[in-house]
């Protein structure tokens, strides 16, 4: 057997993924719009392939569940009746279900019979018998050579038998019809489903038209007993060639389930039986081929038995194949790298033929063609970094659904407004914002958002509203959390942060800084812990998060009105815009990110206040001043601040003045970790390899915040 | 000269594993994400003096499903002669009719045993 599939599990799980997210939108749309046709065709078609593909991988709870819930789906996508909330709680259970089923699959481990997963599947069950006027009792028309029985009376009594059939060879010769056979079965019961094996059929020029190769496999739900089958078959089969099994005791309403499940297959037909066989071509006729007799066969015990074994071996492989991370790329990109790779060796080629015979007049070439490779340069950089890009509609994907269920818990009725989805930032990003927007979220559930009587008591709409914007802003990544709810509250934080001892009664703040407070450690004015959020660890948690991806929180709040987030994030982690700035003979690199503005003070704006030390003055507002050439124990140009430049850098919502020679210029640069290779040095972030080949310092703007506050402690 | 065979299927985790199955055997394979697609490289194929031995398809994809492409196939006078395999996990008797009605040369059950798809694309290749 060429099977060995395990290659495509990686595929396989990417898909599944897809596929799951594809389902759970799709039932919070459904939610909105239970008529979307669209809609639950599509999520049809996500549930079916996860239940096609999963026994391919040897995934059998998965496909039998995927199973059930398609079983759900179906008539809702023919429309036989319509998504009630109960059903698309429901389902979005199942859906759950299937992500739990998938994340064990990834790590290898194997659900069989959860329990969540029978609760799970006895509830579609119970949902289709409840909700569908009269699901199928209907019997599956046989083959051609079958006949369907009439449907007889099922009482809850009843049981489910599989009846394998192997008449022997001279079955015609005795005058036997297979048809009055099943007639008579028949009458036992209802005849669920009945296939005919033709698998021993010989080709045609050797078939014997009056001996039966002929075999069958059917499914019987009678109240007769199991005897009474049997003597209907009495006589025609030699030993061995028929096996009844009952299956199990079958409520009245149960759906027939269109497929027998691998599990019981597996039980009741033994290798050498007549193995469970479906046709391939349609029985005799084929239309466009004439008439084929070939032998026919689908999925034997055998063969099933071979793919149980099969799934330990992929398992196996399984686990060693989790550490790969593949991330798929839109061809496109890839061709357009192909392309301007193929320009970077023309322009070099050009190059080189121009260095090989070059005089002073063709300067002016020379700088054209050296203007195309940086041209090349930039463009293979922006393209290469694309590829690690995404939008990042896949990270805002689970907030529906975490606001859905968030609103039931808090009791508010609340909409989550998403936009720019599009929005492209690296992958790497994508994954570590997931946790702090989802926090944001929370708390604006939470703690934002009033409840439905207060709000209505403040002349707003009852339900309240949450919006998740994404948007490019200057090179980096901006996503706002804005929610419509009751503002954040200066005197209750102030008060809390007393309480905790984060300040004292005497300091005065401005609204940033008290704002800021929520994101110390340990901080919350939630007057009561809730299940949703108000532990105290959070904020803080978000901050840091944000934080280590080298962004920025703030805050914009308006009593009464509602609070905005704003995360601001480069949109890479390996390279940054940096702002290249002297100091003596020494350049280093501040990140863009952080720099408010630079200023060239006058004189009189510099003053060294008892408790702050050195200060200036910048439209009334007093920042330290950080001297770098004393903390880098540099010879700088200037020691005066009023010949300096400052820098105005601001981080966590405080702000520092870094007094610098010049500023040189702005440009990218790739960071390269200090800490690897060296060790940590305070004040320093990382390095990179200037123009000129030589290393130049990245500047920790966090850092030089905490360098001054201990300055203003010794100046105490 | 290697038979084509042309592969239709949604989700690519099928796609990839079946053409693989066939790659290895010794077929060479396109590949279709659904009945629209298909009916495109069918048409470039027919521009370029080619076409499949060989159609597998799926049943149910998004823009057109496998049942309709079967009967596009059978409207299309360059391709109408070629067998459509149709792999899918529906399994009913209703379905099947539908597809025999529609002109599908043989049904195969999801998830498959490529030595059984093998076979049976042997057996109806063209000679």
């Amino acid at each position: 057997m060429n099977g060995d599939y395990s290659k495509f599990l990686q595929t396989f799980f990417e898909e599944v993924t897809e596929h799951l997210s594809v389902l759970e939108s799709g039932l919070l749309t459904l939610e909105q719009n239970p008529d979307d046709v669209e809609v639950l065709n599509r999520i049809f078609r996500s549930v079916h392939t996860i239940k096609g593909a999963g026994p391919m991988f040897g995934f059998t709870t998965m496909s039998r569940f995927a199973h059930k819930v398609e079983t759900l789906l179906d008539p809702l996508r023919n429309r036989k009746f319509s998504a009630t909330r109960q059903i698309i709680d429901l389902l979005l259970e199942s859906a759950d279900c299937l992500n739990m089923l998938i994340e064990a699959a990834k790590n290898g481990t194997v659900i069989d019979e959860n329990k969540t997963v029978l609760d799970l599947e006895a509830r579609l069950e119970t949902c289709m018998t409840v909700t569908a006027p009269a699901p199928g009792q209907k019997p599956a028309p046989g083959p051609s050579s079958a006949t369907p029985a009439p449907p007889a009376a099922v009482t809850s009594a009843s049981q489910t038998y599989h009846i394998s059939w192997t008449p022997g060879e001279d079955l015609f010769q005795r005058g036997l019809n297979p048809l009055k056979l099943f007639e008579e079965m028949g009458r036992l019961g209802t005849v669920t489903s009945c296939v005919l094996a033709t698998s021993r059929l010989p080709d045609l020029a050797d078939l014997d038209p009056e001996r039966c190769f002929l075999s069958w496999t059917c499914t019987l739900e009678t109240d007769y007993p199991r005897e009474d089958i049997e003597s209907v078959f009495e006589f025609t089969a030699p030993p061995g060639g028929l096996t009844i099994t009952a299956l199990s005791s079958s409520s009245p309403a149960a759906q027939p389930t269109q497929e027998p499940d691998p599990e019981p297959a597996r039980s009741v037909v033994n290798e050498e039986d007549d193995p469970q066989l479906a046709e391939v071509f349609f029985g005799q006729k084929s239309d466009s081929l004439g008439a084929i007799l070939v032998e026919q066969k689908a999925v034997t015990p055998a063969q099933l038995a071979k793919a149980l074994d099969r799934q330990d071996t992929i398992r196996a492989n399984s686990k060693e194949q989790k550490a790969e991370v593949s991330m798929r790329v839109d061809t496109e990109k890839v061709d357009k790298l192909v392309n301007l790779v193929g320009e970077l060796a023309i322009t070099q080629s050009m190059l080189s033929a121009l260095g090989g015979r070059f005089e002073i007049k063709h300067l002016p070439i020379l700088q054209e063609r050296l203007l195309q490779l940086e041209r090349n340069t930039q463009e293979i950089q922006k393209r290469v970094m694309g590829i690690r890009m995404l939008p990042i509609g896949t990270a805002f994907n689970r907030f529906p659904r975490l606001v859905r269920d968030l609103s039931a818990k808090v009791g508010k009725n609340i909409q989550l407004l998403i936009s720019g989805e599009e929005t492209e930032l690296d992958r790497s990003v994508i994954e570590s914002i997931g946790d702090p927007l989802t926090h944001l979220l929370r708390n604006a559930c939470d703690h934002g958002l009033e409840p439905p009587e207060e709000r209505v008591a403040a002349g707003k709409p009852e339900q309240g509203t949450i919006r998740l914007n994404a948007f490019h802003e200057g090179g980096k990544i901006c996503i706002t959390v804005e929610d419509d709810g009751r503002g954040l509250n200066r005197d209750k934080i102030l008060a809390k942060a007393i309480e905790q001892r984060m300040i004292t009664g005497n300091d005065t703040l401005s609204d940033d800084q008290v704002w800021a407070l929520i994101f110390r450690p340990g901080f919350s004015t939630a007057e009561k812990l809730t299940d949703v959020s108000g532990r105290g660890v959070g904020m803080d948690v978000v901050k840091r998060n944000i934080e280590a991806l080298s962004g920025i929180v703030s805050i914009k709040t308006v009593t009464g009105r509602g609070t905005i987030f704003t995360l601001k994030l480069p949109l890479t982690l390996a390279i940054i815009e940096g702002m290249t700035i002297r100091v003596g003979e020494d350049t280093y690199i501040v990140p863009l990110l952080s720099i408010l503005e630079s200023i060239q003070p006058k004189a009189d704006m510099v003053k060294t206040l008892i408790g702050k030390g050195e200060v200036v003055n910048v439209r009334g507002a007093f920042y330290p001043i950080v001297r770098l050439y004393e903390v880098f124990d540099l010879q700088p140009e200037h020691k005066n601040p009023a010949e300096a430049i400052l820098l105005i850098l601001e981080t966590e919502g405080e702000r520092v003045v870094v007094m610098v020679d010049e500023i040189l210029g702005q440009q990218q640069v790739v960071i390269k970790s200090i800490e690897e290779n060296f060790r940590k040095v305070d004040g320093v972030a990382g390095a990179t390899i200037l123009g000129d080949g030589t290393v130049g310092l990245i500047l920790d703007v966090r850092g030089l915040v905490k360098l001054a506050r201990q300055e203003e402690s010794i100046a105490v | 000269m290697s038979r084509v065979i042309l592969v239709v299927d949604d989700s690519p985790t099928m796609r990839g594993m079946v053409t693989h199955a066939l790659s290895e055997a010794g077929f060479e394979t396109k590949e279709a994400e659904n009945g629209k697609d298909a009916l495109i490289k069918l048409t470039m194929m027919e521009e370029g003096g080619t076409k499949p031995d060989v159609i597998v398809t799926d049943i149910n994809m998004p823009e057109m499903d496998g049942i309709e492409l079967v009967k596009e196939i059978r409207k299309l006078s360059a391709f109408k002669h070629v067998p459509v395999l149709v792999l899918t996990t529906d399994n009913t008797d209703e379905k099947k009719e539908v597809g025999r009605a529609a002109g599908a040369t043989g049904w195969l059950v999801k998830p498959f045993d490529s030595e059984l798809i093998l076979k049976v694309i042997r057996k109806v290749l063209p000679q």
